[in-house]
C-alpha cells in the first residue's frame, strides 16, 4: 500500500524535477569554479593584509603584534566557518554535564550508560539544536511523553517542523546535508532518553527517504514531500495499524470477561475504549501498576476521561459542546468506567493467586519484539507473563510492526535502559509522578554554591521546603522517613537500580497481534524478513 | 474488653491490657508479640489456683481463644499458647508416668491413635493434686516458659551459625522481606565469613520505609546492597544465586505466610530454578494447616495503592486491594532454616509434632 502511495508521490514530483534538471547542471560548473575563486580570494586577502600591515606599521604597531592579531582573527573565522559534522558533534559534547563522581551503578550494570545530561541553555548548541527538539527532549526526559508510540509520533511531528524550518546551506544539497542536520538533532534527543526501537526504525526509514529524494527537486518541494511522507508513515504505520490490531484483539474481549493489563500502552487503551464505544461490551479490567512511573494510573485516567452513552453515536473525550447539547436533552454521558468497565486497580506486589484466579486473558503492551521472539517491554511485564502462564491464562501482546527489531537478546541485564535512581526515593506515598529536576538549574545552583558557599544557599533551600510545608503536612513526615537514604550516594556499599525494561521469553506469550495478523512470537523473524524485503 | 464468663476476674484483669494493645496494633513484630504473650502466660499461671492440673490447661486454652480473637490473622499468639500448653501437658504426663497405674500414651502421633480411645477425660477427673504438688508443677511450668522466652530472644543465634554453610563468596542474594530482623541478622552474621551482594526489593507500598532502613543497615555493615523495585525481580532473577525469605508463620504443610509480593518472587525463583530458603524461628511454626488460603490474607489501607486525593479516579474504580501478606505454597520453598537446623518443607509437620500437642490444635 505505502509503496504505491510513495511511488505516486514521487511520480507527481517528477514532472517539475525534470524541468529543473537543466538548472542544477548549470550550477555544477560554477561549483568547480568556486575552487579557483577561493584561490583568487586568498590572493586578494593577502594583498589587502599587506596593505593594512603597511598602514598599521605607519601607525606604530610592530609586525609581530600584527601577526598575532591576524592569527586570532583567523581562528575566530575558522570557528565560525567550520560547521563540519565533527565540529558540531564536539560542540554538542561540550554541553554535556559531567557529574562523574556521583554516578553509582551496580557492577552488574556498569556496562550500561547512564543518561547523558546536556545543558540546554548552553549557547554553544543553541544554533545547532532546533528549539522543538529541546522542548521534546525535556518532555521525554520528564516522562511527560512516555511509551514507545507516543514518543515516536511526537518525534516525527518535531522532525516535520525541523524540516520545514530547514534551509540548505549554500554549498551542499538537501539530500546530503539534511541527514547530518537531523543526526545532530537526534544526538541531542538521545540525551533525554535512549531512542526506542520504533524510533530507530523510523529514523532509518526517514534517512532512506531523504537519500531517495531526487537531486533536482527544489528545496521547498522536497521539504513538503518529506513532510507528506512522514504524515503517511504516521498514518499507515501507527494509526491504521492500530485500528487493524484493535479490531483483531477485540475478539478476545467478550462480555463479562475479566482482562488483566499492566501499565499503559497506547494501543491497549484504544482497544478498551473501542470495545465499549464501538461494541458496547461490558467487562472487568484489572489494571496492574508499579512504581515509579505509575503508568496504570495514566491508563485509568484516560479511561475515566472517555465519556460514552449507549444511545448517542458521538464519542468525545473533551468535546464540551456536544456534551452540553446532550445534557440538555437527556442524561449526561458517563465515564466508561462507570457502567462498562469495572476496574480493579492493584499494585504488582498483590498479584497473588486471589487476583489471578478469575482472569480470562492478559493483554500486554510492547516496547519491541526482538528477533528471537522475546518481548522487550516495561519492567514487570515478564513477571506478569510468567505468573499468568503458570496459571494457564492466555497472554496476548499487541505490537505494531514498527516495533519489530532484528536484534537478539537473551536476558534483561545485557541491554537495558537505566533510569534515574532518585525516582525510587521520591514520592513514597504515591501522590505524584516522579519529577525531573531541571539540569540547568541544578548546575546553576552548584555554581552559586561554589561562588558564595554560605549565605545565599540557605534561603533558596528554605524557599524550596516552605511551600511543601504549607500544602501538605505529610510531606514533612515523609522526608523524615526518607532520611536513612538521603545521601545514599555517599554510602559506599549502597546502590539503587532502576531499569526500565525486561525481557519476556517467547514461551509465556500465546499470541502477538500485529497489523499483519496474529502470530506466535516465533514468527517475528519471518515478519522482519518480509518487512525488510518490501 | 474480654467477656469470657469462664475466666476468673483476676485473669481477665491480666488479659485486658494486652488484648487491647494487640487489637490496637500497639504491639507489632512477631518477636515482640511472642515475648509479650509468653510473659502474659507466665503471669496467668502464677495467678491461677488449681487442684486438678487439667483446670490449668483449660484456663490457658480459654486465654488462647481470647488472644487469638484479638489478632485473628496472626498465628503467633496461638503458637505461643500451644507451646505453653504442650509444656504443661508434658509435665502432667510425666507425673502420670510416675504413677504406676496409668498407661503411657506415646502412640498419639501415629495413625493408630485415631482408633484408640482417648482416656484423658477419665484421667482428668481422677487427677487431684495436693497443694505441694501443684506448686511444684507451677514452678516447673514457669521454668519451661522461661526457657521458651530464652529461645525466642536468642532465636537468631541458632540461625546465624548456618549462614556460612549456605552462602558462598561473591554470591548474589535476593531478599523480598526487608522487614524481617531475622534476615537482617542472618546476613550481617554471614558477612563476617563471606563477601556477597544482596538485592532488596522495595515492597511498595506497605514496607517501603522499613526497606530503606534495612538497606541502610546492610550497607553500614559493609554488605554490597542494591535496592530494586518490585517489578525488577524477573529481570534480575537470572543473576541471583539464592533467595532469602523471612516468614511470619510456617504451617504444618510447609507453606508459610510472608509479605505481599513475596509469592511473586519465589514463583520467579522456581521458574529460574533458583533455590529459595526461608528463615523462621521455631516459635513461628504453627500446627495448623492452611485450608482456606484466601482467608489468611490481611488487607490494608487501600489509600496507599490509590491515594484518596485522586477522588476522580477513586470513584471510577470498582475495587482497590492492598493485601499485606501472601501465602507461599511449600513447593516454592526449598528449605527452612530454623534455630534448630534446616528442614525441607515436607518435614515441617514432624518438627511441629515435637513442639505441640495435637490435642491443642483447636483451642476452642
Amino acid at each position: 500500500m505505502s509503496d504505491k502511495v510513495n511511488t505516486a508521490a514521487t511520480e507527481a514530483t517528477k514532472a517539475p524535477k525534470e524541468s529543473k534538471a537543466g538548472e542544477s547542471k548549470s550550477q555544477e560548473p560554477t561549483e568547480g569554479g568556486a575552487l579557483s575563486n577561493k584561490e583568487l580570494k586568498e590572493l586578494k586577502k593577502r594583498e589587502k593584509a599587506a596593505k593594512r600591515a603597511a598602514q598599521k606599521e605607519a601607525q606604530g604597531i610592530s609586525p609581530e603584534q600584527q601577526q598575532k592579531l591576524a592569527e586570532q582573527k583567523k581562528e575566530k573565522n575558522q570557528e565560525r566557518q567550520m560547521a563540519t559534522n565533527t565540529n558540531l558533534r564536539k560542540k554538542l559534547d561540550s554541553s554535556l554535564i559531567k557529574d562523574d563522581n556521583k554516578k553509582k551503578i551496580p557492577a552488574m550494570f556498569s556496562h550500561l550508560e547512564t543518561r547523558e545530561q546536556r545543558n540546554a541553555s548552553s549557547p554553544s548548541i543553541s544554533h545547532i539544536v532546533h528549539p522543538a527538539i529541546l522542548s521534546l527532549s525535556l518532555k521525554i526526559s520528564s516522562y511527560k511523553i512516555v511509551g514507545s508510540i507516543p514518543r515516536l509520533t511526537s518525534m516525527l511531528e518535531v522532525f516535520k517542523t525541523i524540516i520545514k524550518d530547514y534551509k540548505t546551506p549554500s554549498n551542499t544539497s538537501l539530500q546530503r546535508h539534511l541527514t547530518g542536520h537531523l543526526s545532530h538533532q537526534i544526538e541531542y534527543l538521545k540525551s533525554a532518553r535512549p531512542l526506542s526501537v520504533s524510533m530507530g526504525n523510523a529514523i532509518r526509514w526517514l534517512k532512506q527517504e531523504i537519500s531517495h529524494i531526487p537531486l533536482d527537486l527544489k528545496e521547498l518541494e522536497a521539504k513538503t514531500l518529506l513532510c507528506e511522507k512522514i504524515d503517511d508513515f504516521i498514518k499507515e504505520k501507527i494509526e491504521l495499524s492500530d485500528r487493524v490490531i484493535i479490531e483483531n484483539a477485540s475478539k478476545h474481549i467478550t462480555n463479562g470477561s475479566t482482562i488483566l493489563t499492566f501499565g499503559h500502552s497506547q494501543v491497549l487503551e484504544q482497544l478498551f475504549k473501542y470495545c465499549v464505544t464501538e461494541q458496547n461490551k461490558m467487562f472487568n479490567l484489572v489494571i496492574v501498576d508499579s512504581r515509579p512511573l505509575f503508568e496504570g494510573k495514566k491508563l485509568l485516567r484516560n479511561l475515566v476521561d472517555t465519556h460514552y452513552m449507549p444511545g448517542s453515536e458521538e464519542v468525545g473525550s473533551e468535546t464540551t459542546s456536544e456534551v452540553s447539547s446532550i445534557s440538555s436533552r437527556g442524561p449526561k454521558p458517563k465515564p466508561i468506567t462507570q457502567d462498562f468497565i469495572k476496574v480493579h486497580y492493584v499494585l504488582i506486589n498483590s498479584l497473588s493467586s486471589t487476583i489471578l484466579e478469575d482472569v480470562d486473558c492478559v493483554f500486554l503492551g510492547a516496547h519491541a519484539m526482538l528477533s528471537n521472539g522475546r518481548l522487550y517491554s516495561r519492567v514487570g511485564t515478564g513477571l506478569i507473563a510468567m505468573m499468568c502462564h503458570n496459571r494457564n491464562i492466555p497472554v496476548l501482546t499487541c505490537c505494531e510492526s514498527v516495533k519489530f527489531s532484528d536484534k537478539v537478546q537473551l536476558d534483561s541485564v545485557t541491554n537495558n535502559e537505566l533510569a534515574d535512581s532518585e525516582d525510587l526515593l521520591q514520592n513514597l506515598n504515591g501522590k505524584e509522578a516522579p519529577k525531573k529536576k531541571a539540569v540547568a538549574l541544578e548546575q546553576f545552583m552548584k555554581q552559586f554554591e561554589h561562588n558564595e558557599p554560605q549565605a545565599p544557599v540557605k534561603p533558596t533551600q528554605k524557599g524550596k521546603s516552605q511551600p511543601k510545608k504549607i500544602t501538605v503536612g505529610e510531606e514533612e513526615r515523609d522526608s523524615k522517613h526518607e532520611s536513612p537514604l538521603k545521601d545514599w550516594k555517599n554510602i559506599p556499599n549502597l546502590n539503587i537500580l532502576n531499569i526500565m525494561y525486561d525481557l519476556t521469553p517467547p514461551e509465556y506469550i500465546k499470541k502477538v497481534i500485529t497489523e499483519l495478523g496474529a502470530l506466535p512470537p516465533s514468527s517475528v523473524p519471518v515478519i522482519l524478513r518480509e518487512y525488510r524485503s518490501t | 474488653m474480654v467477656d469470657n464468663k469462664q475466666l476468673k476476674p483476676e485473669i481477665t484483669a491480666l488479659l485486658n491490657p494486652v488484648v487491647d494493645q494487640l487489637t490496637r496494633h500497639q504491639i507489632t513484630g512477631d518477636k515482640t508479640i511472642a515475648l509479650e504473650i509468653s510473659h502474659l502466660l507466665m503471669r496467668v499461671i502464677s495467678a491461677t489456683r488449681w487442684s486438678n492440673p487439667y483446670d490449668l490447661v483449660n484456663t490457658i486454652r480459654q486465654v488462647g481463644v481470647v488472644l487469638q480473637a484479638a489478632l485473628p490473622r496472626e498465628f503467633i499468639c496461638g503458637n505461643i499458647v500451644r507451646r505453653v500448653l504442650s509444656i504443661i501437658r508434658v509435665e502432667i504426663e510425666e507425673n502420670l508416668e510416675l504413677d504406676p497405674n496409668s498407661e503411657s500414651n506415646t502412640m498419639m502421633s501415629s495413625i493408630f491413635s485415631l482408633l484408640s480411645t482417648n482416656n484423658n477425660t477419665v484421667k482428668q477427673e481422677s487427677l487431684i493434686q495436693s497443694k505441694k504438688q501443684s506448686s511444684d508443677l507451677r514452678s516447673i511450668i514457669i521454668q519451661g516458659i522461661r526457657d521458651l522466652i530464652d529461645e525466642i530472644i536468642n532465636v537468631n543465634e541458632g540461625l546465624e551459625n548456618m549462614s556460612a554453610d549456605l552462602i558462598h563468596d561473591n554470591e548474589i542474594l535476593l531478599t523480598p522481606t526487608p522487614n524481617s530482623s531475622t534476615v537482617l541478622q542472618f546476613l550481617i552474621k554471614a558477612r563476617s565469613k563471606r563477601k556477597f551482594t544482596v538485592l532488596v526489593t522495595e515492597n511498595y507500598p506497605n514496607e517501603i520505609e522499613q526497606t530503606h532502613k534495612f538497606i541502610k543497615k546492610l550497607a553500614d555493615n559493609k554488605i554490597e546492597t542494591i535496592l530494586i523495585p518490585d517489578t525488577t525481580t524477573f529481570a534480575m532473577m537470572s543473576r541471583v544465586g539464592k533467595v532469602i525469605v523471612g516468614s511470619n508463620t510456617v504451617f504444618a504443610n510447609g507453606g508459610c505466610m510472608s509479605n505481599s509480593g513475596v509469592s511473586n518472587v519465589v514463583e520467579c525463583a522456581r521458574e529460574h530454578k533458583t533455590p529459595v530458603f526461608a528463615v523462621a524461628g521455631l516459635y513461628k511454626l504453627s500446627p495448623l494447616y492452611p485450608f482456606n488460603r484466601n482467608d489468611l490474607i490481611k488487607v490494608g489501607n487501600s489509600g496507599k495503592v490509590l491515594n484518596y486525593s485522586d477522588y476522580e479516579l477513586l470513584e471510577n474504580v470498582d475495587i482497590i486491594t492492598n493485601p499485606l501478606n501472601d501465602y507461599i505454597p511449600p513447593e516454592n520453598i526449598d528449605i527452612y532454616i530454623t534455630n534448630i537446623g534446616g528442614f525441607a518443607p515436607s518435614f515441617i509437620y514432624r518438627i511441629v509434632l515435637d513442639n505441640y500437642k495435637p490435642e491443642d490444635n483447636n483451642l476452642e
